[in-house]
C-alpha cells in the first residue's frame, strides 16, 4: 500500500505525562482512517503529534517519507499540504465565513484578494454555504460552522484532512449529513482523511479502516474495518466499545 | 512531477499533464503571461485536460481568469477532456464571478451620523440596563439584610481579601507618592510667598476630600471592577451562568451580592488608608524637601481637619463601591458570544465605572459645600 503518513515508534504525551508508548501507524493515500477509543485514551494527543503541534519524545512522524521534525521548513511545507477541522470549527469570530476561508490562501499564496475570494467561494460551494459567505460565524448554526471550518481546511486542496471529533455537539441528522459530505469529498477529490471520533454511527458510515487506542496500554489495541472489529474481535475492550449500540448493525445491513 | 512538465504548449494547444497543484501557481502565472501573445495573435486557445485527473482550486482560478481575459478580447477558447471535477470547479467560478467582494462598506457622511446615533443609543441603553440591574441588586440586597444567614459569607470574605487586602500595597504606595509630590510642589510654591505653613491644610483637604477617595475608587475599579466583569463574563461564555440558573440558584445572590457586600466593607478602609498614607507623604515631603518640622506639620493638620472631612470621604466611598460592583457585574452578565466579548466587557466596566464615580463625586461635592462648616458663605 502507498503510505502518505507514517507514525514510527512514537512515544509522547503532555509535559511529563506519558500518553502514547511505541505507537506504529500507517495512513494510506486516499483512505479514511478513523482513530477511536475511550475518553482519555490519547486519540487527540496522537492527532496533535501527527499535526506537529506536539513534539514526540522519541520516534518519528513521516509525511511523504520525510520526518516532519527534520527541519522547520519541512514542518511548514507539510502543514501547507494538510487541512484541519477543529472540534469547534475554530472560525475567527471577527471575520465573515468567506474571509475565514480566505485565511490560508492569504498565508500561503500571493494571488490578489478578489482571486482569493473566488477560490473561497468555490470552496464554500463544495460545502453548500456560498449563500452565507458574508455571515459571521456567530450568526450561523453549529453544523454550518463545522462546514465552513471544513471549507477553510480545504482551501489549499490539502493532501490530508484531519478531523477532531467532527460530529461533536451536532444532532444525528446534521452529523450524518457531515459524514456524507466527508465521504463525498474523499470520493471525488481522493483526499486522505484522518478522523478522531467516538461516534459509532460515524465510524460505520465513513471509515475505511479503524484503529483503536487504549488508555492503559498507551497503544493501539485493534485495527481493521469497523465491521471486522465489531464482529470478529475477541478482545473484551473492543467488544465493549462496539457492542453496546445495536442500531448501527441494522443500518449496516 | 515537476511544474515545468505539467504544462506543454504546442502551437495554440495547451495540454495539462498530471494534477496542477497549489505550489505550481507561480509557474503557471509566469507561463501564461509569457505565452499570452501567442493566443492573442492566433485568436484561439485549446485547453487539453485529457491527461489531467484534476486541478487544485488556486491554479484553477488563475487559469479560469486567464481564459476569461482572453475570451473578452475575442479569443476563441476550446476545452477538451476536462474531468467532471474540473468542469464543476470552473462552473463554480463562473457562478460566483459576479459576486463582488468588498472588504469594507463605503463610509460616507451619512454613515458617520448613523454611527453617532447608534453610539448614543447604545450608551443610553446601557445606562437604562444598568438602572434595572441596580434595582435587582437592591432587591437582592434587602433580602440579604432581612436574612443575614443567607449571605454567602465565605464568598464575601474571599472577595474582601481579593478586593481589599490585596489592594493595600498599591493603594498605599500610590497615595504616598502622590502625597509627597503634592506636598513638595505646593509647599515649594507657597514658600515663595512665605505661606508654607498652609501647606499641611491644603494637602489634608485635597487628599481627604478628593484625591484619597477618588484614587482608591479608580484603583479598585481597575483591579476589581474589571475582575468582576471578566469572571462573570467568562462564566457566561462557558454557559456556567445558565447552568447556575438551571440548578435553581438565584444568580444575583450567588454572583453579585457577595461581591458588593465585600466592596461595601473594604472601600471605606481603603479610603482611610489612602488618606493616611497621602498625608504621611506630605509629611515626608515637608521634612526632606522643605525643612518643615514634623511637629508643626501635625499641629497645622490638627487645626485644619475636622472629623467630617475623614467621614465624608469614607461615606463617598460607599457610593463608589456600589457603582463599581454594579457596573462590573452588570457588564459581566451582559456578555454574549465568545472570548472577545469578555475583553470588551472588562474594558467597558472600567471605563463606565470610572465615569460614573466621577459623576457621582461631582454631584456629592455640590452637597458637601453646604454641609461642611467654613465652606459656604
Amino acid at each position: 500500500m502507498n503510505a502518505i503518513l507514517q507514525v514510527e515508534n512514537l512515544r509522547g504525551g503532555w509535559e511529563k505525562q506519558l500518553v502514547l508508548d511505541d505507537v506504529n501507524l500507517q495512513v494510506n493515500r486516499g483512505e479514511i482512517l478513523v482513530i477511536v477509543g475511550r475518553s482519555g485514551c490519547g486519540k487527540s494527543t496522537l492527532m496533535q503529534h501527527m499535526l506537529g503541534l506536539l513534539k514526540p519524545w522519541s520516534g518519528k512522524i513521516l509525511f511523504n517519507e520525510r520526518d516532519i521534525w527534520e527541519s522547520s521548513q519541512v514542518l511548514q511545507e507539510s502543514r501547507r499540504r494538510w487541512g484541519v477541522l477543529f472540534q469547534s470549527g475554530a472560525l475567527l469570530g471577527n471575520l465573515t465565513l468567506l474571509e475565514n476561508v480566505m485565511l490560508p490562501l492569504e498565508e500561503y499564496t500571493d494571488i490578489s484578494r478578489p482571486d482569493m475570494a473566488l477560490v473561497a467561494y468555490s470552496k464554500l460551494d463544495t460545502v453548500d454555504l456560498a449563500d452565507f459567505a458574508d455571515s459571521n460565524p456567530m450568526e450561523v448554526s453549529g453544523g454550518m460552522q463545522k462546514r465552513a471550518g471544513l471549507a477553510r481546511a480545504m482551501a489549499l486542496d490539502p493532501e490530508v484532512l484531519f478531523f477532531d471529533e467532527p460530529s461533536a455537539g451536532l444532532d444525528p441528522v446534521t452529523s450524518s449529513n457531515l459524514d456524507n459530505l466527508i465521504k463525498s469529498i474523499n470520493k471525488s477529490l481522493g483526499t486522505t482523511m484522518v478522523i478522531v471520533t467516538h461516534e459509532l454511527p460515524s465510524i460505520f458510515a465513513i471509515s475505511d479502516r479503524v484503529v483503536m487506542l487504549d488508555p492503559e496500554e498507551h497503544n493501539i489495541i485493534a485495527e481493521g474495518t469497523a465491521m471486522e472489529l465489531k464482529e470478529n474481535s475477541t478482545d473484551s475492550r473492543v467488544r465493549a466499545f462496539f457492542g453496546r449500540e445495536e442500531f448501527t448493525e441494522k443500518k449496516e445491513e | 512531477m515537476k511544474s515545468t512538465d505539467k504544462l506543454i504548449l504546442d502551437g495554440t494547444q495547451l495540454s495539462i499533464h498530471g494534477v496542477l497543484e497549489t505550489h505550481d501557481t507561480d509557474y503557471l502565472r509566469v507561463f501564461l503571461e509569457k505565452n499570452k501573445a501567442v493566443f492573442f495573435d492566433a485568436g484561439k486557445l485549446g485547453l487539453d485536460f485529457s491527461d489531467s485527473p484534476g486541478i487544485d482550486s488556486v491554479p484553477g482560478e488563475i487559469l479560469y481568469k486567464f481564459c476569461r481575459q482572453l475570451a473578452r478580447a475575442g479569443v476563441k477558447i476550446t476545452r477538451i477532456g476536462a474531468s467532471k471535477s474540473i468542469d464543476s470547479l470552473f462552473a463554480s467560478f463562473k457562478k460566483h464571478e459576479s459576486a463582488s467582494y468588498s472588504k469594507k462598506r463605503q463610509i460616507g457622511i451619512h454613515e458617520h451620523f448613523e454611527d453617532l446615533g447608534e453610539g448614543v443609543y447604545t450608551f443610553l441603553k446601557t445606562l437604562s440596563g444598568l438602572w434595572f440591574f441596580a434595582g435587582e441588586t437592591l432587591n437582592a440586597f434587602i433580602g440579604m439584610i432581612l436574612h443575614p444567614l443567607k449571605i454567602r459569607w465565605p464568598m464575601v470574605f474571599y472577595y474582601m481579601e481579593e478586593t481589599g487586602v490585596k489592594a493595600v500595597p498599591i493603594v498605599a504606595t500610590l497615595t504616598l507618592l502622590l502625597g509627597t509630590v503634592m506636598g513638595y510642589q505646593s509647599g515649594f510654591q507657597m514658600q515663595i510667598f512665605g505661606a508654607e505653613n498652609f501647606m499641611p491644610a491644603l494637602l489634608a483637604y485635597s487628599i481627604t476630600w478628593e484625591i484619597g477617595p477618588m484614587l482608591a475608587a479608580v484603583l479598585v475599579a481597575g483591579r476589581s471592577g474589571s475582575a468582576f466583569a471578566a469572571e462573570i463574563g467568562t462564566m457566561q461564555v462557558r454557559q456556567e451562568v445558565d447552568a447556575l440558573r438551571v440548578m435553581g440558584f438565584d444568580t444575583f445572590s450567588y454572583l453579585v451580592t457577595p461581591k458588593m457586600i465585600a466592596l461595601l466593607f473594604v472601600m471605606p478602609f481603603l479610603v482611610l488608608l489612602a488618606n493616611c498614607s497621602g498625608i504621611f507623604g506630605g509629611l515626608l515631603a515637608g521634612i526632606f524637601f522643605l525643612d518643615f518640622p514634623a511637629s508643626t506639620y501635625i499641629s497645622e493638620l490638627g487645626k485644619a481637619l475636622i472629623p467630617l472631612d475623614i467621614i465624608w470621604g469614607m461615606m463617598k466611598s460607599v457610593i463608589y463601591a456600589v457603582i463599581i460592583a454594579n457596573v462590573g457585574c452588570f457588564m459581566g452578565i451582559r456578555v454574549r458570544g465568545g472570548a472577545s466579548a469578555v475583553g470588551k466587557a472588562t474594558t467597558a466596566a472600567v471605563v463606565l465605572s470610572i465615569f460614573l464615580v466621577i459623576l457621582a463625586d461631582a454631584l456629592m461635592s455640590l452637597l458637601f459645600v453646604h454641609i461642611r462648616p467654613g465652606l459656604s458663605v
